[in-house]
């Protein structure tokens, strides 16, 4: 009866994960076909007047939906077990995406995020765990300290999913106190990650307790 | 008048100051002629002009554009009617025994001409506007120079309409173009309807940002509106349209500037030519930040 509460808990995440993931689906098909006068990016002109923001954008929008469903899989123990060819490839992918092209231009755009320096020093702060905790799990994992690998890797991917708590933060902020934009945004840009980051070192706590 | 008083003054002065009894009567006999001839020729002027002249100026004293409130008298209330518009009526021309002009009201702009009767000052008129609008109908209104006013009533064509009959008391106005006009801060205060009456449970409330800005005449920065809600980045918009004279279809904006802004009057339904390049590059910004607050403000989504 236990496990059965488990397993629908568990599917019911796993449903609400797929529908995140189709909403962030959604907001990268705004940007198809490419046009720097749409969404997002009519209010920021000034910064797609710069030769490199709009590569670093459409780079990032196009390419950070891939971390989804790259970095999911890998959490699956049965997937590893059987196929531990297909975590492997997927974690390639997922490394390419995070190190070339979504953490990179993440960076970039994060230098030109609206809403002044707290914003901009948010993200970029956030580009670089992005890539620290990546770097570090594939290091790991290339010494063999599973563990270890496994522990960034959640880090890693706790941040990757910032692209879904950030928006949902600001959809819950402004449904309850209507603040104004600017605001909310400046908030998100730090609330959007660090309550992940936190959540995911309590979780690696509670783990490093289990198996001691 | 004064200079020819003090001239006559001094006159007397001098003349006092004379102290010759016989001087002082041709003196003053001299002095007085001229003073009566002055005082009879400027009447004469006005008088002497011809007649043509007079009647013209009497006419002009009827033209111009006499702005208030078109009052809901006959409404349906199923139908959502809107009991107070502002309206512009403007007298256009006159001939022998027709009045010609034209109204804005509503962002529908629509002539009218009649028989006027003259009654003294004051001329009374039933004029009819064309008949193939919707909302065309008959004014009937007394314009009194002398008090600058417009009073009247209007029935429309059709009787099943939300409002069928209206009155209004007009007051003479002109319209210029002015760039420094601003929004109050009161109008910070107030709330965005799209309905009428009033119904607190669709309004969107305004706030002090609405008056932070002219944006006919200061060029906005992003910095300066990234922060702003929608409503006020709209009002704000619309407050150059408004400067123009332009007649708000919209009934959310219709309402805030025809309750809210003492100065505006609607004399024109269609503003673009008027633009300044500042107010267009100003409206071109605002629409982006509207249309983005619009779209992402309460979504998930970007």
């Amino acid at each position: 009866m236990h496990l059965k509460a488990q397993t629908v808990f568990s599917y019911s995440l796993l449903l609400l994960y797929a529908y995140f993931c189709y909403l962030m689906l959604l907001i990268t098909l705004q940007y198809i076909p490419l046009d720097t006068d749409v969404a997002f990016l009519r209010i920021k002109q000034d910064e797609v007047a710069l030769f490199y923001y709009p590569w670093a954008f459409f780079i990032h929008a196009y390419c950070s939906i891939l971390v989804l469903p790259a970095g999911f899989t890998q959490f699956s123990p049965s997937l590893r077990k059987q196929l531990p060819q297909v975590h492997k490839w997927a974690g390639w992918l997922y490394l390419t995406v995070v190190l070339l092209l979504a953490g990179p231009t993440g960076i970039i755009i994060g230098i030109h995020a609206n809403g002044g320096w707290s914003s901009q020093l948010g993200f970029c702060m956030l580009g670089l765990f992005w890539i620290y905790f990546s770097v570090m799990a594939w290091f790991k994992i290339k010494k063999g300290e599973v563990q270890q690998h496994r522990y960034f890797m959640y880090r890693s991917f706790a941040l990757a999913l910032s692209a879904i708590t950030l928006r949902a933060w600001k959809y819950i902020i402004v449904a309850i106190w209507h603040p104004r934009p600017m605001d909310t945004y400046r908030l998100v840009a730090w609330l959007g990650w660090i309550g992940n980051l936190i959540i995911v070192e309590i979780i690696i706590i509670y783990l490093k307790r289990k198996q001691t | 008048m004064k200079k020819w008083l003090l001239l006559l003054a001094v006159l007397l002065i001098q003349a006092c100051g004379n102290s010759s009894e016989n001087m002082d009567s041709t003196d003053s006999q001299e002095a007085n002629p001229e003073e009566i001839e002055t005082t009879i020729t400027t009447p004469e002027i006005e008088e002497e002009e011809p007649q043509a002249d007079a009647e013209n100026r009497q006419e002009e004293a009827y033209f111009g554009y006499y702005v208030g409130f078109f009052e809901g008298v006959d409404m349906n209330f199923d139908k959502d009617p809107v009991p107070f518009n502002k309206i512009t009526i403007s007298i256009d021309s006159l001939s022998s025994e027709m009045l010609y002009g034209h109204s804005v009201v509503a962002g529908n702009e629509r002539p009218f001409s009649g028989p006027m009767v003259v009654a003294g000052d004051s001329i009374t008129v039933v004029a009819s506007e064309p008949g193939d609008d919707r909302y065309d109908g008959v004014f009937s209104f007394t314009i009194r120079p002398a008090e600058e006013l417009l009073i009247g009533t209007w029935k429309a064509n059709n009787q099943r309409l939300a409002v069928s009959s209206r009155q209004y008391k007009l007051e003479k106005k002109t319209f210029a173009y002015d760039p420094a006009l601003e929004l109050s801060e009161e109008v910070g205060w107030s709330n965005l309807y799209e309905k009428y009456p009033k119904y607190p449970d669709k309004s969107e409330s305004l706030t002090e940002d609405v008056s932070k800005f002219n944006a006919s005449s200061y060029e906005l920065k992003k910095e300066d509106v990234e922060n702003m809600y929608q409503g006020d980045l709209e009002v704000m918009r619309n407050a150059i349209y408004a400067r123009h004279g332009y007649s708000f279809k919209n009934r959310k904006m219709r309402f805030i500037f025809d309750h809210e802004v003492e100065w505006y009057m609607p004399v024109s339904t269609d503003i673009r030519e008027q633009l300044t390049a500042l107010e267009k590059k100003n409206i071109d910004l605002l629409k982006r930040y509207e249309q983005h607050a619009e779209r992402y403000y309460d979504e998930f989504g970007r």
